[in-house]
């Protein structure tokens, strides 16, 4: 600590003096203030705003609108409600769903006529099979078939069922079952049998 | 209408969500077809679809095909018989004969050729119709009465004797698609 610090701490701790300076020449140059009053300029836009609009019903979406080279937000846009100046009159397309209550019928019966009814096989399932002579066996038994008003029988082997076609003209109606046995032996073929 | 004793008459309606078409045959005891006819498929567009919902395909069987397939028919039959429990009632409330929709069943045979059984479903019996095989499980609607279960059996015991009372179905889809595509 030098000298003058030392009798500056003995005189205020002991003689409680301070010593005190005093600046008389205290001249310092206020700073410069400069008051800036700068315009930036501004220009107004009032130009013809495009906007395209797929659906014109579509208001809750955003649409994009877009002045020349620039594109606005669609907030800072302010529309004004414009009378509609020209009405092209269109002739609007309504379509009907309607299914009708009537629908086209056709008859064509004689092609339903023409087509054969169809039995299948039911030996297994007869109560009572017909007594046949000892060297012959039943294969098959397709019935009931009214056998005076049969036209035509043919027998499908890829199914194994018997296709009939009936005489449309007959009055017969009692039914029999027809079976198809096999007489056993050489050389023999099966043969239709009406029981 | 002319009616004529001893005839039954067969009624399919078949088809998906797109198309929808039906058919009627009514043939004598022997199975001969005396009357038949048939609906132009009945195609509904995407949005008719859309209208009727779920709806379309009761309100396509019952009003539209089934009603034109009655009127159309010219020949009435003793009963009706379907394939389909969904055209059962209307059916018989239309044609206003007995109705009853019949299909094979595993059911044990019965005693005799008409005997009928009850079953634990309501208006379901089981009728033994011809003397071979088992018993058909017989549907009926909900207004139909014991005596016409009763007439509804003796009819098709009668004509189980001379043909087979299902056959006539295979028929008649055979007829629609050989009348629809030209093949059999």
């Amino acid at each position: 600590m030098p000298l003058s610090g030392i009798r500056d701490f003995i005189a205020r701790h002991a003689i409680r003096d301070v010593t005190v300076y005093r600046i008389d020449d205290f001249n310092v140059e206020p700073p410069e203030v400069v008051k800036t009053k700068t315009r930036v300029p501004t220009k107004r836009l009032y130009p013809q705003i495009k906007i395209s609009v797929g659906n014109p019903f579509d208001l809750d979406k955003k649409i994009p609108c877009s002045a020349k080279r620039y594109k606005l937000l669609t907030e800072q846009v302010k529309s004004r409600n414009q009378k509609i100046k020209r009405y092209v009159k269109q002739d609007i397309k309504t379509h009907k769903i309607t299914l009708g209550k009537k629908i086209k019928t056709s008859s064509p019966l004689k092609q339903v006529q023409a087509m054969p009814q169809e039995r299948g096989n039911t030996l297994k399932i007869l109560k009572k099979k017909p007594t046949v002579a000892n060297n012959e066996m039943i294969l098959a038994c397709y019935g009931p078939i009214v056998e005076g008003a049969v036209e035509k029988l043919v027998l499908n082997k890829q199914r194994g069922t018997l296709l009939i076609w009936y005489n449309p003209g007959s009055r017969h109606n009692k039914a029999k079952n027809v079976y198809l046995i096999r007489r056993l032996g050489m050389g023999s073929k099966p043969e239709w049998r009406w029981l | 209408m002319a009616s004529q004793n001893n005839s039954l008459g067969y009624m399919i309606i078949e088809g998906s969500e797109t198309m929808i078409r039906g058919a009627a045959l009514v043939t004598d005891s022997k199975g001969f077809p005396l009357d038949f006819a048939r609906t132009e498929p009945l195609r509904p567009d995407h949005l008719a679809r859309i209208l009727y919902g779920e709806s379309f395909g009761k309100y396509a069987k019952e009003k539209l095909i089934l009603e034109s397939l009655l009127d159309a028919v010219e020949i009435q039959p003793q009963i009706w018989i379907c394939n389909d429990s969904d055209i059962l009632a209307p059916l018989k409330a239309n044609s206003k004969i007995i109705t009853v929709m019949l299909e094979e069943s595993p059911h044990v045979p019965l005693d005799a050729v008409g005997h009928i059984e009850t079953t634990a479903e309501p208006g379901v019996f089981m009728i033994q119709v011809e003397p071979n095989g088992a018993p058909l499980r017989a549907e009926f609607s909900d207004n139909t009465r014991p005596d016409e279960v009763q007439q509804a059996a003796a009819i098709l015991s009668f004509s189980a004797a001379s043909m087979n009372v299902l056959e006539p179905f295979t028929r008649l889809g055979k007829a629609l698609n050989f009348l629809a595509t030209g093949r059999s």
